[in-house]
């Protein structure tokens, strides 16, 4: 007997339809599974032959063979295992095999019989919807990721005996709602930017960046509030829309790493320690892995101690930056993931911390030449906006609180607004992102602006991307002043934010 | 083996011959052999530089009793068996030894200056020196960026004026000196520490060709077959104050490798003078020392020029057209390029700016610190960029801005003193 059970695979972000084949003959006692299954699909023999003597079944002493269809799909993780067991009983005639077909069954079965969650269930529940299929039947734990996608019904069912009720006509468990949850995270109170004191310059250049999701470089000496800042930066940061959030989350979800119930409004921070790998940045590590990069995706990426990250692993940060993607080529598979992310670092001056302190650095020419090189290149090529930080005066710590996260991030949503008006018709969201024709189209120089141009140009201080960047940044200031034009002060403020490295003045010519 | 890991010159050249380069008598060659030979031993001596100048007095039997250890018989030996040979193929070698012509005339009367020169560029610049005036810049190795702008645009200003500038080619201050010479496209006096074949520090590589290109000229007492020796560092120190007529010490920690140059011009009658710091930073604490000890005080270039010739001696007209070649520090724009409005060094500053430069003067040098005394940070970024554009403030370190260039106080100078040669 030959019978069809109805899942699906993930591959990279999205899922795909397969087709779980079961054919029972007679023979020696046997049970196969092929079709390029990893070790948790092989594993899934054991499982599914407990899961269903476990609840109260039988399982046939016959022949069968259960085949993943199509058979050149790589098929990764225990998802599988409840359309196994659903399609070794219907081919084994303990349940009608006629309702399997309008089914799609995903999730892993422990040996008692339970249904548990698998990862990936945003991407199932949208390609069920997209396949048409009547209902999803899963695991109760992450059944509120699948509620969010509209026009798709969805069954939790608890154990493979509540899987074979609703095959054979029955109802399904109900859905947690999720206020139930055992997992509920609770609502993450990000710090707020009242408790920096002082730092008028720094939190200003920190909003210009929030504003225009440009990429921010923070130099300073050790104990000048550099992380203290870039971790304050998610408090001024303007919620996800709908379908950036749509984008985030399913990324997420392929990882496991969705919060429970509703749509997630708050952007992605991630923050990895320097002794990451390039395949734990940017992914590949194995067919599955996603890079920080891809999780960092319309939100943040923050380098702490960005001299301490490995060249090899900083150079690999490139086609992200540049492209908003990053692809993963091996030998056997391939896949594009997006990561158009906001790139934040904070980094020393000089290998003891203390450059342009008047007395205290002790550092050698060739230890600051050092030094710079290893963030040389296209990293700082690509960071539009440098921030110094100095050690404050004694008593800076009682000067008043410059501004509140809610003050910051009403103006960063403002100039947002203005952006997405201005900029809708080109695909781009952010003033970051706009390339040299849109910056043609949208840029309004007045005069005296043109004319600072000119002479920045002629004096050779800045190349032709420099000067992109420079008047990137300035829109983006005009747009939080709520100016029209783009006058000769914000184009000032911006060239002095650039970040050109310091080299005039010290040796070599 | 033994010899080799002592660090002689190349063994395979054999331990009684050395190449010889153009120019360079015999027995100048063979000296330049004999301390590539002594190199270990003159390295342990150079702690107490005293002793090494004495040594470096020596003449070559003598050096020999002093320091040839308990190996003195066959130093002896080999110094007789020596013999010049050809140099390498495809490597030409230039020098200059007492004996010829082109050796520059004021090294000949002291004992202590060396005997022989090997030179990579400029020939004829090493032979006119007798008729130009060479302003040495020397200072610490590990400088403040203050150091480096104040050494840069003196060199570019004295550069500009037609002097020589001459400095070692080591990090710091001697490194920014060449650098502002070679912008001002005067000619630089390159003494290496090490070797003409390799320039070391590595990184040092691009002012090193430029010298040599440009109308410059590099010089090295060792042999170029030589090994790298520490005591070449202050051998190159104690070359750069023999050939010049001032010596400038900009930035220098009070530690006698430091101001060895500046000692041992003291001590031969050729004036020193010293730029100040901060009283508190260690990296000046050499220089003010010097100039508690009776050295010329210097601001700026019209002061090492004063203390060059006599003050009001200069002719004016000649340094404001030089500093004109030089270009100052605000380009004139290229013809028909339009809407800029090319501004001349001349053109007043409007109050905002003068004031934000005054500040930044002052000590309020990074933009934090000019937003938490006064002003919108946004009108103050503005105003910096504008200054940096203009050529007056250049961003140094951790974000700070420094004052660079003096051109305008120099001008104003010049008039004065026309003015009075004109009147009195």
């Amino acid at each position: 007997m030959l019978a069809r059970a109805r899942t699906f695979a993930i591959e990279g972000l999205h899922a795909r339809a397969v087709t779980v084949e079961v054919d029972i003959r007679p023979g020696l006692p046997a049970f196969n599974i092929v079709g390029l299954g990893d070790a948790s699909v092989r594993e899934a023999r054991d499982r599914v032959r407990a899961a269903i003597l476990n609840s109260g079944f039988e399982f046939p002493g016959k022949r069968i063979t259960a085949n993943l269809a199509p058979a050149d799909l790589p098929k990764i993780g225990p998802g599988f295992d409840l359309a196994l067991a659903c399609g070794v009983l219907a081919a084994s005639e303990q349940i009608p095999g006629t309702s399997l077909q309008e089914h799609a069954l995903f999730g892993e079965l422990s040996l008692d019989g339970e249904v548990r969650a698998s990862q990936g269930t945003l991407a199932v529940a949208e390609a069920t919807r997209k396949a048409g299929m009547r209902m999803l039947l899963l695991g109760p734990a992450r059944a509120h990721e699948a509620l969010l996608i509209d026009g798709l019904s969805v069954g939790a069912v608890q154990r493979l005996a509540s899987a074979v009720r609703v095959l054979s006509g029955g109802e399904p468990d109900p859905v947690p709602l999720p206020g139930e949850q055992e997992d509920t995270a609770p609502a993450v109170r990000h710090p707020n930017l009242s408790d920096v004191r002082g730092r008028a310059q720094a939190v200003h250049a920190l909003t210009i960046a929030a504003a225009g999701a440009h990429n921010a470089l923070l130099s300073g000496a050790p104990g000048t509030g550099k992380t203290m800042l870039a971790q304050r930066l998610p408090s001024i940061l303007p919620p996800l829309t709908r379908e950036e959030s749509i984008e985030v989350m399913r990324i997420h979800s392929v990882t496991g790493r969705l919060p429970a119930g509703r749509l997630l409004t708050e952007r992605p921070f991630r923050a990895p320690h320097h002794s990451i790998t390039t395949a734990g940045l940017v992914g590949g590590a194995r067919r599955g892995w996603i890079g920080e990069v891809v999780l960092a995706h319309n939100g943040v990426l923050f380098l702490d101690e960005l001299s301490e990250f490995a060249r090899a692993t900083l150079d690999a940060l490139r086609q992200p930056l540049e492209d908003g993607r990053v692809a993963i080529v091996r030998a056997r598979h391939s896949a594009v993931y997006p990561a158009r992310f906001m790139l934040v670092a904070a980094t020393n001056p000089c290998p003891c911390g203390y450059a342009g302190e008047h007395e205290r650095c002790e550092c050698s020419e060739a230890e600051i030449a050092r030094h710079r090189r290893r963030l040389s290149g296209p990293l700082l090529d690509r960071i539009d906006l440098l921030v110094h930080m100095q050690r404050g005066s004694a008593d800076h710590l009682n000067e008043p609180a410059t501004t509140s996260s809610e003050q910051a991030r009403e103006r960063v949503i403002e100039a947002r607004e203005r952006q997405q008006r201005r900029l809708r018709g080109d695909g781009v969201l952010v003033n970051a992102q706009m390339d040299g024709s849109m910056l043609r189209a949208h840029l309004k120089l007045d005069g005296s602006a043109e004319r600072m141009l000119a002479q920045a140009r002629e004096q050779g201080k800045l190349s032709a991307r420099g000067q992109h960047r420079a008047l990137r940044v300035a829109r983006t200031i005009a747009d939080l002043s709520g100016r029209e034009r783009v006058g000769a002060k914000q184009l000032g403020e911006a060239l002095a934010m650039r970040p050109e490295a310091a080299r005039s003045s010290r040796g070599a010519a | 083996m033994r010899e080799a890991r002592r660090g002689m010159a190349d063994p395979r050249r054999g331990a009684r011959g050395s190449p010889t380069a153009a120019g360079i008598c015999a027995s100048c060659a063979r000296r330049a052999w004999l301390l590539g030979r002594l190199s270990v031993r003159l390295d342990f001596r150079a702690r107490d530089l005293g002793r090494l100048w004495r040594l470096l007095e020596l003449p070559d039997e003598q050096l020999i009793e002093a320091i040839g250890g308990h190996r003195r018989a066959e130093l002896r030996a080999d110094y007789a068996a020596w013999h010049a040979e050809a140099p390498d193929a495809g490597e030409t070698l230039d020098g200059v030894c007492r004996h010829h012509d082109a050796f520059p005339r004021r090294l000949r009367p002291h004992a202590l200056a060396p005997r022989a020169l090997h030179v990579r560029g400029e020939l004829a610049l090493l032979g006119g020196l007798s008729h130009e005036k060479v302003v040495a810049i020397v200072g610490a190795r590990r400088a403040t960026d203050y150091g480096m702008e104040t050494a840069r645009s003196l060199a570019r200003s004295l550069g500009g004026c037609g002097l020589v500038v001459a400095s070692a080619l080591d990090e710091g201050i001697a490194a920014a000196a060449l650098a502002g010479a070679l912008e001002a496209q005067g000619r630089a006096l390159a003494v290496m520490p090490g070797t003409l074949r390799r320039c070391s520090p590595a990184w040092c590589e691009s002012i090193y060709r430029r010298v040599v290109l440009e109308r410059g000229c590099a010089i090295c007492e060792s042999a170029p077959s030589a090994r790298r020796s520490s005591w070449g560092r202050v051998g190159a120190q104690r070359t750069l104050a023999l050939l010049a007529d001032l010596v400038v010490v900009v930035e220098a920690e009070e530690r006698p490798a430091e101001l060895a140059c500046a000692h041992v011009a003291r001590a031969h009658g050729i004036p020193v003078a010293a730029v100040p710091g901060r009283v508190t930073s260690p990296a000046s604490r050499g220089a003010h020392t010097l100039l508690a000890e009776g050295a010329r005080f210097v601001r700026g270039p019209q002061d090492a020029l004063d203390a060059l010739y006599d003050a009001g001696s200069i002719d004016s007209g000649r340094l404001a057209d030089a500093r004109d070649r030089a270009g100052g520090d605000a380009r004139r724009p290229e013809p028909g390029y339009g809407r800029s409005s090319g501004r001349a060094p001349t053109q007043p500053l409007e109050r905002r700016l003068a004031c934000v430069l005054e500040r930044v003067g002052l000590g309020e040098d990074t933009l934090a610190k000019l937003a938490a005394g006064d002003g919108d940070s946004g009108e103050l970024a503005c105003a910096l960029s504008e200054l940096e554009l203009r050529g007056l403030l250049r961003r140094g370190d951790g974000g700070r801005y420094l004052p660079a260039g003096t051109g305008h106080k120099v001008r104003a100078r010049c008039a004065a003193t026309h003015r009075e040669r004109a009147t009195g």
